[in-house]
Order: C-alpha cells, then structure tokens, then sequence
C-alpha cells in the first residue's frame, strides 16, 4: 500500500517536473520520502528535480544518497552522472554514464547525457554516435535531434543542421534547443529577423537563458558593431558559473592595481590618475551595468512581438 | 510531515534580521572586515543556514588568514626584506585580494543557501542604513590602534586611491614600528 502511494506520489512529480514545476515536484518527493526515508528511487528523483531548480549542493547530497541505497539501478547512475556532469567531474560523470547505458533499460535521456559528457570531454565523433543510438531509440527524441543540429551547424553543415532542427521542431514546437540552434541557422543564412524571432521566444520563456542571450548578442552585433561588442561583453560575463565571475573580476582589480602601482612607483603621476579614474569608472559599472543589461533586455523582449505564424 | 532537504534552512528566531549576501560583501568595500566577516557569520546563523559552521570557519579564517599574512609582510619588511614603495604595496595587494577572494567565497556559500531560503519565502531585510553606519564608523574602527597589523586585519578590500592610502599609512606604521622596535 505504502510503495503504491509512494509510486503515484513520484509520478505526479514527474509530471510536475516536466511542466517545469520544480517546487510543486520537490514537495511531492518530499511527501514520498516522509513515507520512506530510504526509497532510493525517491532520493534519485529528488536529486534530479533539485537539479532543475539548481540547487546542487541538495541534488549532490540526494544523489550521493540514492547510490548509497541502490548502487544496481541505471536510472541513479543516470541522475548521479548528471549532477557530476553539473559540478564539472566529467571522467567520473562518464564512469556512471556508461553503467547507465549498459543497464537493461537504457534511455534516450542516458544517451544524449552520455554525448553531452563526450562534447564537453572533446569526442564529437563519439557524441554523434550516442545522439543516433538515442535516436535509434525514438527516432523524435528532441533534445537528441537539436544536439545534432548544433554539431552540424558547428561543422558547417547548415544542411544537416536544418533538417536536424526541423525534425525537433515538429517534435516540440517550443523545444529551447531547437530554437536557439533554428536561430544560428537563420543567423548563418543572413536571415537576421527569423534568428531574432527564435531569440524572443527563448527569452520570453527564461529571461537569463544563457545561449538565448548569446544568440541575442550575435544578432546585436549583425545590426551595430558597438552596441554588439556590449552585448558580446554582457553576455561573456554573466556565462558560466559564479566562480568564474567572481574571478574574472578578481584578476581585473589585480591587474588595475599592479598597473596603479607601477605608474605611480615610477613617477607617471598623470598616467596613474587615469587609472585610477578609469579603475574607479569600471567599479561604478560594474555596479550599474547588470540592471542597465537587464532593462534593455526587458524593453527589447517588450516592444517586439513573434509574428502571428510563428 | 514531510522529508527535510540537507540544503534547507532551518527556522531561528532571527530570521527577521537576515539580509542579502551582497549586503556583508559591499560591507568589506565600504566598511571594513571588522563589518563584513562577523556580519557573513551572524546572517548564516539567522538564516538557519546548513552550511553555518563551514561559513563561520571560513570568516575565522578569514581573520586568521588575514593576521598570518599581515605578520608575515610586517616581518619581512622590517627586516629590509620587502622594500619600502612598490615592493611592500605589492604585498599589501596580495593581502587585500587574499580579504577579497575569501569574502567573495563566503558570499557564494551563503548565497547558495539564501537562494533555498528565499525560494521558501523567508523574510529578508535591507540594510543600506547599516552600510551607511559602518561606512562612517570605518575610520574610527581603523583609527582605535596604530598597529599596522590592526590596520591591515579590519580595513577593507578597496580600490584606487583608498588602497594606496592605506599602504602609505600601513608603511608609515611598520617603518615606525619598526623604529620603535629596534
């Protein structure tokens, strides 16, 4: 009776993660697991639901503790494969990828995280093998389909990389991956307002979506190169994880006082107040420019519509 | 009943005074450390935050680190190891982005926590008011020793023309110190 209730209780969660409800799916798990604190099953899709809202740290915990119950089970290599994949331990990620894969009831999911892991690690030629293996699988799995696209599109072959787009789109009309990929396409075809039109629907969707973004500044650069090397810049910065932020502007406040330092130390006064005045400019936006970025964004994404057939 | 996430905060009775992460990290830069590392481990016990301990370790080392450093440069300057000018505003660069490093890194443990707590709706406060106050108060706190050592452990990670100012009275310090001590 209780694993029943536990076994409707993760479905409904799956459901709700999917609809892209994190906390409505969290809060069912959580239900399911008051129910049984040890349900590997339940600890692995709590993992996987904490993932899609970015809490790693809880998705880490929850995976860790998934394998700790159940090391025999495909879809917990899955989900720990993906939270490593999210901390950046690739070889350990494809470790548990491949005990994913070789279970009996391998995924398409599994497959396309295992040609993810490949990219990352550089074997294009292995990830494109994965992708048809997972499109062995189900011939319309989107996200298998956009990641060949991007693989075409990146060796040139804008052919391909439609058709490959094409397939996904009429799987899932409103596929992020497929757009973003549909947008370069058209980008690379001198087509800049059909890029622009797949850019909007990304970015209406999720506002800070990174390639949506990326994709929006290669557009802004088509139009001027000054405001698209700003945008280049926005968007260069807030790519990645906090850590590399936090670097970056770390490395730039070093840089700025070694320079300061130096100047002054050999007597350029005039060269040092420059740089303290352009050092003490670039502070004062650092401070303005993510909300300036983002209101443009907004009254970008607000003034222009998708065209009714789109 | 429900299963608790290991990332979850806990409730405390001072959830009323929690503020944002960035709030105690613009404190390093207008206020000092002596603001911004106590203020990191009081929000992480107000948040109830899991990882408490690991934040209130991190700012102890922060102070530690900070001291270590700070002696360290002190004692090779005095002894004409690290020379006055460039070579000892260098060092004091590598203090100050030690300061900086750890504070951002504190910042970004908390607010992997603070995200979870805001997500669930926890109370948040600001602070600018508090800012505003340690910004004033910054040059009495300074000012209450003229111990470089003391100088260097609660300023903060500024920039420019602050940054120098403090090196040149931090090379004053030491040079008389150093005078006083032989």
């Amino acid at each position: 009776m209780e694993e029943r209730q536990i076994n409707i209780l993760l479905e409904q969660a799956e459901v709700q993660r999917r609809l892209g409800n994190h906390r409505g799916a969290t809060e069912l798990v959580q239900r399911a697991l008051a129910l049984d604190p040890d349900h590997a099953q339940a600890h692995a899709s709590l993992a996987f639901t904490l993932l899609g809202a970015k809490r790693l740290a809880g998705a880490g915990i929850e995976a860790r503790l998934a394998l700790g119950l159940d090391a025999n089970d495909s879809f917990i290599h899955h989900v720990m494969a993906a939270v490593l994949v999210a901390e950046r331990e690739l070889d350990d990620a494809w470790a548990h990828c491949l005990i994913a894969l070789e279970g009996p009831a391998a995924t398409p999911e599994a497959h396309v995280l295992g040609a993810r892991i490949q990219i990352l690690q550089g074997d294009v030629a292995r990830a494109e093998e994965l992708l048809h293996e997972a499109l062995a699988l189900d011939a319309a799995h989107t996200a298998a389909l956009s990641w060949l696209a991007r693989l075409a599109l990146d060796a040139g072959d804008r052919t391909t990389a439609a058709r490959h787009v094409a397939l996904a789109l009429e799987s899932d009309p409103a596929d992020r991956d497929a757009h973003v990929v549909a947008g370069y396409i058209d980008l690379a075809s001198g087509d800049v307002s059909g890029a622009e039109q797949h850019a909007r629907f990304v970015l209406n969707q999720t506002a800070t979506d990174e390639d949506g973004l990326a994709l929006w500044a290669a557009i802004q650069a088509r139009r001027s190169r000054l405001l698209g090397a700003w945008w280049r810049w926005n968007t260069w910065m807030s790519r990645g994880d906090e850590r590399r932020r936090v670097a970056l502007l770390i490395g730039a406040f070093v840089l700025a006082q070694i320079a300061i330092i130096v100047t002054d130390e050999l007597g350029f006064e005039g060269l040092t107040r420059v740089l303290n005045l352009a050092w003490l400019g670039f502070c004062a936006y650092t401070w303005f420019a993510p909300e300036l970025f983002r209101r443009m964004l907004a009254r970008e994404l607000g003034t222009v519509h998708l065209d009714p057939d789109f | 009943m429900t299963y608790h996430i290991a990332d979850e905060p806990i409730e405390t009775s001072l959830r009323a005074y929690v503020v944002r992460p960035s709030t105690p990290l613009f404190a390093i830069m207008l206020g000092g450390a002596w603001l911004s590392w106590p203020w990191f481990a009081f929000n992480a016990i107000a948040m109830g935050s899991p990882t408490r301990r690991k934040e209130i370790a991190l700012c102890l080392a922060a102070f530690l680190g900070t001291g270590l450093l700070g002696a360290l440069v002190i004692a090779l300057a005095r002894a004409g190891v690290i020379g006055s000018g460039a070579p000892l505003r260098l060092a004091l660069l590598a203090i100050v982005t030690f300061k900086l490093t750890i504070t951002y890194y504190i910042s970004m443990v908390q607010e992997r926590t603070f995200h979870v707590y805001e997500y669930y709706g926890g109370p948040v406060r600001a602070a600018g008011a508090i800012l505003a106050a340690g910004y004033l108060l910054n040059d009495l706190v300074i000012g209450l020793s003229d111990n470089p050592l003391w100088i260097i452990i609660v300023s903060g990670g500024v920039a420019g023309g602050v940054s120098s100012g403090i090196a040149g009275g931090i090379s004053g310090g030491i040079a008389g110190a150093g005078a006083g001590g032989l």
